[in-house]
């Protein structure tokens, strides 16, 4: 019961977080609000800089061929501070991420929170009262 | 002795268990610590959150002395103007979610609660002001126009109105140094009586003079700031005639308010206010700050993996 509720806690705090705005470069009116792709594939760079750090992966679609897709995320700073780090991803790693689509179609998407690395969930730094 | 019934039982239960929630939720008083005495990582540390600086018993403040890292950790932005911060310091991750809702809620920002009284000129600069970020003004990237877009500076004082950083602030005898985080950047406050420029070359971050209007209090005025920078994340608009008015409030050791004034004639009818008493939190001792740049090659490369739709509009 208790871990049921304090995972419903997780999920609304990593619901809104992903709503808190990102550096302006590509802001809420470049993405789809409101729509949620899940992908999974393997990772092929992780690219830990300014102005976003990003994440390219390789994901197959309904008809087997490779797509790659690009996953924004904030700055350095602000993923450092949600618990990131440059090491966080490695070529080769198989992930799941729920992210929110680009306009147009783009194979583009801006993190949503929900991430499993090699078939482990990972959690966010605790989001402070 | 009877024994007792169910229902009995199961109220004794319930209020047993009643009674131990109660119990478990009174916490006991944390014990007093010192800012100094909290942890954080050595390199790139981690900003403070709200919640380290609970049982933190802070000393009186020292007097006529700012010096110290400051951040906006934490807290909740209260009593500041509609719009001017919900890109900036609520980015934070320490201030709650709720508090970045975007605000106003008219394009051109008539209509809405507690209008900037803007001139036709300010109301038409901010027109051509088309930001990218978040909020009702927002384009998509490749309609945007905002100059850090393109690696510009943000200047002064969007450095205290959008994506407030850390700042260290070190005083020397006749001047004294801000250091901001955002952009590795610097501000010089002459203290030695200078007067301001009458007739400056524009600069991004512009001449200041500082003095104490008391033994808690600095202020410092600002001019000559170029008219390329944005006031905010959402284009707000100034003239190269800006002059803005810092006071740094030191509360105690550890606490200093931050107020900001905006006087503009040429795109403003009355001076505003962008920040008031904003909160700020002293960080420990030894805290180490990581690096905030924005690199043309860095933005090349994010550009070519993440696709922009078109170039920025000048």
């Amino acid at each position: 019961m208790r871990s049921k509720l304090v995972l419903t806690l997780l999920l609304i705090v990593g619901l809104l977080s992903a709503s808190r705005p990102v550096l302006a470069h590509h802001g809420a009116a470049s993405f789809e609000n409101g729509k949620s792709v899940t992908i999974e594939g393997t990772v092929t760079e992780f690219i830990w800089t300014n102005p976003h750090v990003h994440l390219k992966v390789d994901a197959k679609d309904e008809n087997g061929s490779v797509q790659h897709w690009v996953f924004e995320a904030q700055s350095i700073v602000n993923q450092a501070n949600a618990g990131w780090t440059k090491n966080m991803f490695k070529p080769g790693d198989h992930v799941l991420i729920d992210a929110t689509p680009a306009k147009g179609g783009r194979l583009v998407g801006l993190f949503r929170g929900h991430i499993v690395i090699n078939g482990k969930e990972f959690k966010r730094l605790e989001e402070a009262p | 002795m009877p024994k007792p019934s169910i229902s009995t039982t199961l109220i004794a239960l319930l209020l047993a268990s009643v009674l131990l929630r109660t119990l478990a939720a009174q916490t006991p008083p944390a014990p007093s610590k010192s800012v100094d005495g909290i942890k954080v990582d050595k390199w790139n540390s981690l900003p403070l959150h709200g919640i380290d600086y609970r049982g933190v018993q802070s000393a009186p403040a020292p007097k006529r002395d700012l010096s110290g890292i400051w951040d906006a950790t934490g807290d909740r932005v209260n009593g500041s103007p509609p719009g001017i911060q919900f890109s900036g310091a609520n980015e934070h991750r320490s201030v709650l979610p709720g508090n970045n809702a975007p605000r106003g809620g008219q394009r051109d920002e008539k209509n809405i609660p507690n209008p900037l009284p803007y001139t036709s000129l300010g109301e038409t600069t901010l027109e051509s002001h088309k930001p990218t970020g978040q909020g009702v003004r927002a384009v998509p990237s490749g309609q945007g126009n905002d100059p850090v877009n393109i690696c510009d500076p943000p200047g002064f004082p969007r450095m205290e109105f959008s994506e407030f950083r850390n700042l260290e602030i070190e005083q020397l005898p006749d001047h004294v140094l801000i250091l901001n985080q955002n952009y590795r950047t610097w501000r010089t406050v002459w203290t030695d009586g200078r007067e301001l420029p009458a007739d400056p070359e524009p600069r991004w971050y512009g001449y200041s003079v500082g003095k104490w209007l008391d033994d808690y209090t600095f202020v410092i005025q600002t001019v000559g700031l170029n008219d390329k920078t944005w006031l905010d994340n959402q284009g707000r608009p100034h003239s190269s005639d800006l002059k803005v008015e810092e006071r740094f409030h030191r509360i105690d050791s550890d606490h200093m308010e931050l107020t900001v004034t905006i006087d503009d004639p040429k795109m403003y009818a009355q001076p505003w206010q962008g920040l008031k008493n904003f909160p700020l939190r002293r960080q420990p001792k030894g805290f180490d700050i990581r690096e905030i740049y924005c690199s043309p090659s860095d933005l090349a490369e994010y550009r070519e993996d993440v696709g922009d739709e078109a170039p920025p509009d000048k």
